[in-house]
């Protein structure tokens, strides 16, 4: 008696080995999560970080300057080297470089060192020694010559701005003129050209574009003169900088986005730095094929494409799992629907690409252009990847997400809730819509949160859909029609595949995949945030209810 | 056995509904209900009794074909209300319902605010005037006896009243239909003895307006507040008659077992 009841008390009836298994498979869980997100940010956190600038001087005599980014053993040998970001590609070719530490004569940080940023070919590292324009030296190295420096950069940021300016003028001026040109090349290359008529035609044409370049005049020459101007003044000031070993290059100041010494900053000036960089990242568009800049059109196109699929996707999805729920007459056809939407989950999500490209873009999106774009044809206008046809792929990719969260929710109203509604004499419809679907609003947002996630990190489907690796312009701008559903957009998921796997410069693109994949998190989590939100908001409302 | 299944009517307008041979199935074929007869009068209380079990639910929600929600259900038999028949074709489910209410066993408030759910079934019918509701939500409210305690805060969520307030609210909500019958299902099997008594005060008053049948297991409250009393066993109407007969001396033995707390 005594051994069955220790039996029941013991060991293995108190489960005692598969709580511990449990409980080691939650710590395993635990420590994934914890070593993936850490990783992520520690190696994309510091990206922005104003590293010290090394200067090693070699026993062979030459000079290598710039961050030191990592420090590895040698395989096979007793000895260590380290990656340096010496900068300069244009004078180097490659801007990261491997040194043998025992090759190292000595190690200095010199207080000069400079990093300059410029517009092409990623950083240059040196000593910025003078700033000459059209020859002679205007300023030389000393005690203002770098608030005189700043002060020119800015100068010519203001330039590029106005130079802008002035070509937009003259494009808008020019604007009946170019109407004019594009009647005058249709009547030279159509298909009656020669005939009599169209020569008698362009004749007048040409008259009367004669006429109005003449009357333009002024409001042309004019914005045109002072773009001349401009650029010469921005084209004069050059800067000298002697690099680490000892080449003195010269190059025009309109290339200098900015420069800074780092191994004169401060703690504070560092963080001011890091600062603006993240902001820069956040906001700016990218540069150098996407190794440097910002990502601002990812992030756009990454948020507005999510917008597009819950604005059309959740609807989509809560109608049809009510129709199954409410209306549809349970049987085998209702079951077989039901298997179908289950199943639809487990689709690669390319198949939904493919499905996309065939169906949205061939047979919608080119139905659209023969309708209503005939004269832009066969330049395809919806008949193309963009992102409305992205966001409705997706919005197919994740509706049986919201079907199931949906019907779930539909099943989770009490049914006293429903026959109140009904014993009051409210119609079906009125049920449903004052008192059912309130009620599984929750539910329905946790499949939509549910969508969002699945949707941020897709990029498959979407590179047959809509998806490229830089855009010019946002879906949305200040142009008419003001939302442009059919451009194409950048996504932050394609981005990083693209920086990281489709870079001619891998070294210098590894910390913006990590800057960037961190971003890409962070925005799944702030999505998902507004969403429990609401969820949790509308909890409250209805707490009464089983949920 | 003398059951008086169909009582002799004072008066043709007497009788607010009227049960002939009612039969009723679950599943198709699972009877719930076997030959039904009986009438209700109007401006009284009438108090369904019996053991569990035994389909006076199953009769009350015939009455506002609420049964019709519930698929495989089949019914024989016809039910009048004011002499038209509920089961004809053409009938308005919601005009019907409008006309009979229902309070349920369990309170069930939607979860809206106190003033949204008794507006609910006027707001249904298209009533938009803010004012009018207010009315409706007024009266509805003094009827129930729930005014003074909820007067301040018709605008707070229906959820936070207590059990018995709510299932008041219920009635409040049925009584802003401005119905002509108004069903019970146990309204008060849920509730402690003080909510259950305000309950029992607030038909006593009703019924000087509305006809109410009311389900109860509780034999004193059927004692208490009804005027006649229907006992019901295994499908059955076995005897249904003024409530101090059915009390004092009833003509089945059923009745008198079950009355006496032999079983159920
Ligand atoms: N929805 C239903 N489906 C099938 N059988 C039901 C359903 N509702 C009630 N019944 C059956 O019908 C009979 C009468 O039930 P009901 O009217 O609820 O009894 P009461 O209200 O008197 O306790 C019971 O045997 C019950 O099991
Ligand atoms: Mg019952």
């Amino acid at each position: 008696m005594a051994a069955r009841n220790d039996y029941h008390r013991g060991f293995w009836a108190e489960g005692v080995p598969f709580i511990w298994i449990s409980g080691m498979a939650v710590l395993v869980l635990l420590a994934i999560v914890i070593g993936f997100l850490g990783l992520i940010f520690a190696k994309g956190a510091g990206h922005f970080w104003p590293a010290p600038m090394a200067q090693v001087t070699l026993k062979s005599g030459s000079s290598v300057m710039g961050p030191v980014m990592e420090t590895e053993a040698i395989p096979h040998a007793a000895a260590t080297r380290s990656l340096f970001k010496i900068g300069n590609r244009d004078v180097y070719g490659l801007d990261f470089r491997w040194v043998d530490d025992a090759a190292v004569e000595k190690r200095e940080y010199p207080p000069d060192a400079a990093v300059i940023e410029r517009s092409e070919y990623g950083d240059m590292h040196g000593f910025i020694q003078a700033l000459r324009e059209g020859g002679a030296v205007t300023a030389r190295a000393g005690p203002d010559f770098h608030p005189l420096l700043e002060k020119k950069i800015a100068r010519a940021a203001h330039l590029k701005e106005e130079i802008k300016k002035a070509a937009d003028d003259v494009e808008h001026a020019r604007e009946p003129l170019a109407k004019l040109e594009v009647d005058i090349r249709l009547l030279e290359d159509g298909s009656e050209a020669g005939t009599p008529e169209a020569a008698l035609k362009l004749e007048k044409l040409n008259a009367e574009y004669d006429a109005l370049a003449l009357k333009l005049g002024d409001a042309i020459t004019v914005p045109e003169q002072r773009i001349e101007s401009l650029r010469k003044e921005l084209d004069a000031p050059t800067l000298e900088v002697a690099l680490a070993d000892g080449q003195v290059k010269t190059m025009p100041l309109k290339d200098v986005r900015a420069f800074y010494l780092p191994n004169r900053m401060g703690l504070s000036a560092k963080a001011g730095h890091y600062l603006c960089k993240v902001w820069d990242f956040l906001w700016t568009w990218p540069r150098e094929s996407n190794t440097e800049g910002g990502v601002f059109p990812a992030i756009f196109g990454t948020v507005m494409m999510v917008f597009i699929m819950v604005v059309i996707g959740a609807p989509f999805g809560v109608m049809a799992a009510l129709y199954m729920n409410e209306y549809a007459k349970p049987g085998f056809f209702l079951n077989l629907v039901r298997l179908g939407v289950n199943n639809l989950a487990g689709v690669p999500s390319i198949v939904f690409g493919i499905f996309g490209l065939g169906f949205f873009i061939y047979f919608i999106g080119g139905g659209i252009d023969r309708l209503f774009f005939t004269d832009k044809l066969p330049e395809p206008t919806y008949g193309t990847g963009g992102i409305l046809w992205a966001s409705l792929t997706l919005a197919l990719l994740t509706v049986p997400v919201v079907v199931v969260a949906t019907l779930e929710g539909l099943a989770a109203v009490p049914r006293a809730n429903r026959e109140g509604a009904l014993a009051l004499g409210s119609t079906k419809w009125q049920m449903l819509w004052n008192v059912v679907l309130p009620n599984s609003m929750p539910g329905i947002l946790t499949g939509v949160i549910l969508a969002i996630s699945r949707a941020t990190g897709e990029v498959a489907p979407l590179m047959i859909t809509g998806v490229v690796k830089l855009v010019a312009e946002l879906p949305v701008d200040a142009g008419w029609p003001f939302l442009h559903l059919d451009r194409k957009f950048m996504h932050l998921g394609f981005h990083i595949y693209d920086v990281g796997f489709q870079s001619p410069n891998v070294e210098a693109a590894k910390p913006m995949v990590y800057t960037t994949t961190g971003l890409l998190l962070v925005i799944v989590v702030t999505l998902n945030l507004v969403a429990i939100l609401l969820r949790n908001r509308l909890r409250k409302t209805y707490k009464g209810a089983a949920l | 056995m003398d059951i008086p299944m169909t009582a002799p009517m004072d008066a043709a307008g007497d009788v607010a509904v009227h049960v002939r041979k009612l039969s009723f199935y679950y599943n198709q074929s699972q009877q719930a209900l076997y030959d039904i007869n009986m009438d209700i009068r109007r401006q009284k209380v009438t108090a369904f009794i019996g053991p569990s079990g035994c389909g006076k639910s199953t009769l009350l929600r015939c009455f506002n074909r609420m049964n019709d929600v519930i698929l495989n259900t089949r019914m024989e038999g016809d039910i009048l209300i004011n002499g038209s028949d509920i089961y004809k074709e053409g009938v308005r489910l919601e005009a019907l319902r409008k006309r009979v209410g229902m309070v349920f066993q369990r309170s069930n408030p939607f979860p809206m605010s106190i003033f949204d759910n008794i507006a609910f079934g006027p707001r249904m019918r298209g009533m938009k005037d803010k004012a009018v509701l207010g009315e409706i939500v007024e009266r509805s409210l003094k009827q129930a006896d729930l005014w003074k305690e909820v007067k301040d805060r018709l605008g707070k969520s229906a959820l936070d009243l207590s059990g018995g307030q709510q299932q008041r609210l219920c009635i409040a909500r049925t009584l802003a239909n401005d119905p002509e019958i108004i069903l019970m299902d146990e309204p008060a099997s849920a509730l402690d003895p003080i909510s259950t008594a305000k309950i029992e005060e607030t038909i006593q008053v009703l019924k000087e307006q509305y006809t109410i049948v009311i389900v109860t297991h509780n034999l004193q409250q059927a004692a208490r507040c009804s005027d006649y009393t229907a006992f019901f066993y295994m499908g059955k109407l076995l005897e249904m008659n003024v409530t101090g007969r059915i009390f004092q001396k009833p003509s089945v033995k059923d009745t008198e077992d079950y009355i006496t707390g032999k079983f159920g």
